[in-house]
């Protein structure tokens, strides 16, 4: 892949930059349902995608050529597409400065997943598919497992050459219940899919999915006949799997520079979080730290080298509840100091493409709510219990179910699987279609409690969407659970 | 582009590399140029050539899919031999009943047209000029791509398509507004960048210093682009027979019954040309004009072969790439055009509110076909039928059957949308005049 890489680029006239990355991909997928395997599939695709900035405008094209022709055409289409802009072309594209980077990167994981027989996942799966069914009111029993392993290459004219071998996997199961017209599903250990994290089969086997199924069915069944969650303001505890979301949503998506810089505004929207607002905004509460951090082992979002050739890296994106940094690339870097011109000269390394054939884009890498250590009663750090029993009246919040945010991150809503009354510091009743309602700053702001490390889950998202053409990237989400005081829940009357 | 006598041996020598009882390949082909631009200028440009395929076999009814994205021999053979190793470690499917048999496929026109890279620019600069002379950021996209499939199996089903597409939209950025333009046409040709600048610019204009509304019912006029945003959902689950049968459809149960008001009508219409159209599944079953909802009765469900199989019925050719756990779903739905253009519609609203666009749509609750999301790119207040002013946007919690039972008036004029949720379709949608919508919160523009 190396000797592909370097070859590509000798086909770049000298005195443009150019970059190209060589991909080479699996993937596997299984689902179940009702005790059927509906899905067993296995997935591979090799290409390569060029990048080209000529007279500040870039080009881009990827092919799957792997001749001498393929990798002429595949360069001289890059390099025509940025010419035929040029015309256009008002502003020319600047790189911040980057490191020259020799290195290798492999992904830690114990037990590869694609090593482990079909039989072995098989029979997972369908135990824990089978055990949901704890009722006739279980009108679907569900089960999925995904797995990926990217082998990449970059190299750049700069001179930087890469290699990394990122794996990553994941599974989960959820039910459905129906009774009459109401329809409720349980999931576990997170709706979406389950849990992913770049780790081998042994986070599945650690997630004891069939040692699961049966609460999970039983809680589906229990939603039916529980009461609809109230109405009103409530002091509200988020789960962890929850925060994840909400962090995704309403942290880790504003705070991608080229959002806030106008250049997602045609598709995903932009940003609140401008770079006026850049180290002024009180965008939290004093104990809400939020990182970007995708140096963090087992994070979904954790990898040796963004696709700029930029090393992973550690970054406050809020700090003691200001607005402090962005996620960048090394364009938007160069861009963001022409009216900030304190700003650090260099990529934090956020770019990144879903494949070959797309060009990078800033994505999130692991995104995290810093979890409290001597915040909490006596000294300690907050358990999930004690924060309800300090809590006294309010809900407590699990697993989600539907979210969705303004184009400019400010208006959200969620709703969850489940929740609970909280009564007299202890959980209570359950209930069933919760939903809570907000403004990003506001919500944050009325942050009083985050719980601490022992509660500090890192989540997986593996299906964040941005870009045109759309990309689907994988990010990861480190959250433990958290109160908020006052916020508007069960927004919905009719269901 | 291959052609479709190549890809026909293609997929022959994919055929001929199994034993399995039955196969499937289905081969893909793309083409695609995307010119975006933002903060009025190009920032991303770029050009995709991938291919790619998808082999199903069958030992009895234990099924293997495997896909790769090349068409050289060694990577065929790599196919096919993970997907028959998949089939013979699977469980027993006791739903699956076979491939589908050869059928004639209707004949479709095809404009096989892409823009050039050149062409992509001219277009996106003739928005940028436009917007600039008032004043105002453009961003938008200019998509333009040409896209073969092909279907075999070995029960001698051979079905071939290649279509292009050209998709240019915008949102315009004033001081304190945005506005939305988009045209979405076969052939590059007849692309009009300056219709789309001029509607996105009266949009942000006429949006200029938008004032708060209080949430609440609302009559709403939804453009047609707002109205595929909903409509998607509705494909999801409403016509869905995997899902009717599994009692997670809103309509469950109702096959037969009136579901929604008796002014509406929906179809699938795959081989209408005015549209986008698709002669074919992704089993190769050709497709069918399919009434969904006739004056407001839940008439037909949408069926692919395996669930066609499993709950008895005739296949209606919506199959989706296999696997598919999400089901058969419309790819092509259109109302039955009412009498009345948009501003017609729109002197009908006592007080209500035009809605350009809708934006992050997603489930609420499935069984009601609940959906939330924000109104984004031109909201605005009408009263006595005259468009009063711009409003800052809002979010909605709204059931669809319940939309699609208060509809007021529904327009004549049917617009080809194409929206991230239909990428694999598109549909012909109307504006539509609904009472009752129902606005819950709002925001701060």
């Amino acid at each position: 892949m190396k000797r592909q890489a370097k070859k590509v680029l000798s086909f770049v006239p000298s005195g443009v930059y150019a970059d190209v990355r060589v991909i080479e991909r699996e993937a596997e997928g299984i689902a179940t349902k009702d005790g059927v395997v509906e899905a067993a599939e296995s997935s591979s695709s090799h290409g390569y995608g060029v990048r080209i900035l000529k007279d500040g405008v870039w080009g881009f094209a990827g092919s799957n050529d792997f001749s001498n022709d393929g990798y002429e055409r595949t360069v001289k289409r890059a390099l025509e597409i940025a010419e035929s802009s040029v015309p256009y072309a008002t502003v020319k594209t600047v790189l911040a400065p980057a490191k020259k980077v020799i290195a290798s990167y492999k992904t830690e994981v114990g037990k590869d997943p694609f090593s482990i027989s079909l039989e072995d996942k098989l029979e997972l799966l369908l135990e824990a598919d089978k055990k949901q069914r704890v009722s006739p009111k279980i009108v679907i029993s569900q089960t999925s497992y995904h797995a990926h392993k990217e082998k990449k290459v970059f190299a750049s004219t700069e001179g930087s050459l890469i290699d990394q071998e990122i794996i990553w996997c994941g599974a989960g199961i959820e039910a459905s219940a129906s009774m009459g017209n109401d329809f409720q599903n349980r999931s576990y250990p997170n709706s979406h899919g389950g849990q992913f994290q770049t780790r081998g089969w042994e986070l599945v086997r650690e997630m004891n999915l069939p040692g699961n199924a049966q609460r999970v069915g039983e809680e589906a069944v229990a939603l039916l006949t529980a009461e609809q969650c109230p109405s009103g303001e409530f002091d509200l505890i988020l789960d962890s799997n929850q925060l994840a979301l909400q962090v995704h949503e309403s942290a880790g998506h504003p705070t991608e520079l080229d959002r806030a810089l106008g250049y997602e505004a045609s598709y995903a929207g932009t940003s609140f979080m401008t770079p006026d607002k850049l180290g002024k905004l009180a965008y939290g509460s004093k104990i809400v730290n939020i990182t970007a951090d995708a140096t963090l082992p087992g994070g979904l979002g954790t990898f040796g080298y963004d696709d700029e050739g930029v090393s992973a890296q550690r970054v406050f994106l809020v700090k003691n509840g200001v607005f402090v940094d962005y996620l960048t690339s090394r364009e938007t870097v160069e861009e963001l100091r022409r009216t900030n011109p304190g700003y650090a000269p260099n990529s934090n390394g956020a770019m990144r493409a879903s494949s070959w054939s797309h060009i990078p884009l800033i994505r999130m890498t692991n995104v995290n709510l810093e979890p409290h250590f001597a915040e909490g009663s006596a000294g300690q750090a907050w358990s999930l219990d004690s924060l309800i029993n300090d809590t006294g009246n309010g809900i407590f919040m699990s697993t989600n179910k539907s979210w969705s945010i303004d184009d400019r991150r400010l208006n959200f809503q969620f709703g969850t699987e489940i929740a609970w009354e909280i009564k007299n510091g202890k959980r209570g009743r359950m209930f069933k279609n919760p939903t809570y309602q907000g403004m990003t700053p506001e919500f944050w702001n009325s942050c009083d409690a985050i719980c601490g490390k022992d509660e500090w889950t890192i989540w997986g998202t593996p299906n964040c969407g941005k870009g045109q053409p759309s990309q689907v990237m994988y990010a990861g989400h480190g959250t433990s659970p958290a109160r908020f005081r006052k916020v508007k829940v069960g927004v919905i009357k009719k269901w | 582009m291959m052609d479709e006598q190549k890809l026909k041996k293609i997929a022959q020598k994919t055929l001929a590399l199994t034993n399995a009882d039955e196969a499937e390949v289905v081969l893909f082909v793309a083409n695609r140029g995307l010119t975006r631009f933002a903060n009025s200028q190009i920032h991303q440009n770029v050009s995709l050539e991938d291919l790619g395929l998808s082999v199903r076999v069958a030992f009895g009814k234990r099924i293997g899919v495997a896909s790769g994205n090349s068409f050289q021999g060694v990577v065929l053979q790599n196919v096919v031999n993970r997907a028959e190793a998949i089939a013979r470690l699977q469980k027993e499917d006791p739903h699956f009943r076979g491939l589908p048999e050869a059928r004639k496929l209707p004949k479709i026109k095809s404009v096989v047209i892409q823009a050039a890279p050149q062409e992509r620019a001219q277009n996106v600069s003739a928005v940028i000029k436009k917007a600039k002379e008032k004043k105002i950021i453009a961003s938008g996209a200019y998509d333009s791509s040409v896209t073969e499939v092909a279907v075999a199996n070995s029960k001698g089903v051979w079905a071939y398509h290649a279509a292009g597409a050209s998709d240019l939209s915008t949102i315009l950025i004033g001081e304190n507004s945005t506005g939305f333009g988009s045209q979405l046409v076969k052939n590059p040709a007849d692309m009009r960048a300056d219709d789309v600048a001029d509607k996105a610019l009266a949009k942000v204009i006429s949006g200029q210093n938008p004032k708060d509304i209080e949430p609440g019912e609302y009559d709403v006029v939804l453009e047609s682009q707002a109205v595929n945003e909903m409509m998607s959902f509705f494909a999801w689950l409403g016509p869905n027979s995997r899902l009717y049968y599994e009692q997670a459809s809103p309509f469950s149960g109702k096959l037969g019954e009136k579901v929604l008001g008796e002014n509406i009508t929906i179809i699938d219409s795959p081989l209408d040309e005015s549209g986008f159209p698709m002669p074919f599944d992704f089993e190769g079953v050709p497709k069918q004009k399919t009434e969904i909802i006739k004056q407001g009765k839940l008439v037909n469900l949408t069926y692919d072969s395996y669930h066609a199989g499993r709950f008895n019925a005739k296949n209606t050719g919506h199959a989706l790439p296999a696997p598919n756990t999400s089901g058969p779903i419309p790819l092509h739905l259109a109302f039955e055009p009412g009498t009345k253009s948009l501003e017609e519609m729109i002197k009908g609203v006592k007080r209500g509110l035009l809605v350009t666009r809708l934006w992050y749509v997603r489930f609420l609750n499935p069984r009601s076909l609940s959906i939330t999301g924000m109104t984004r790119d031109g909201t605005f207040l009408i009263e006595n039928g005259e468009i009063v002013h711009g409003v800052r946007n809002l979010r909605f919690n709204q059931s669809i059957p319940e939309a699609l039972n208060n509809v007021v008036e529904i327009g004549r004029d049917l617009e080809s949308v194409g929206s991230f949720e239909t990428e694999l379709g598109t549909n012909r949608m109307p504006a539509l005049h609904i009472k009752n919508w129902n606005f819950t919160s709002g925001t701060q523009f």
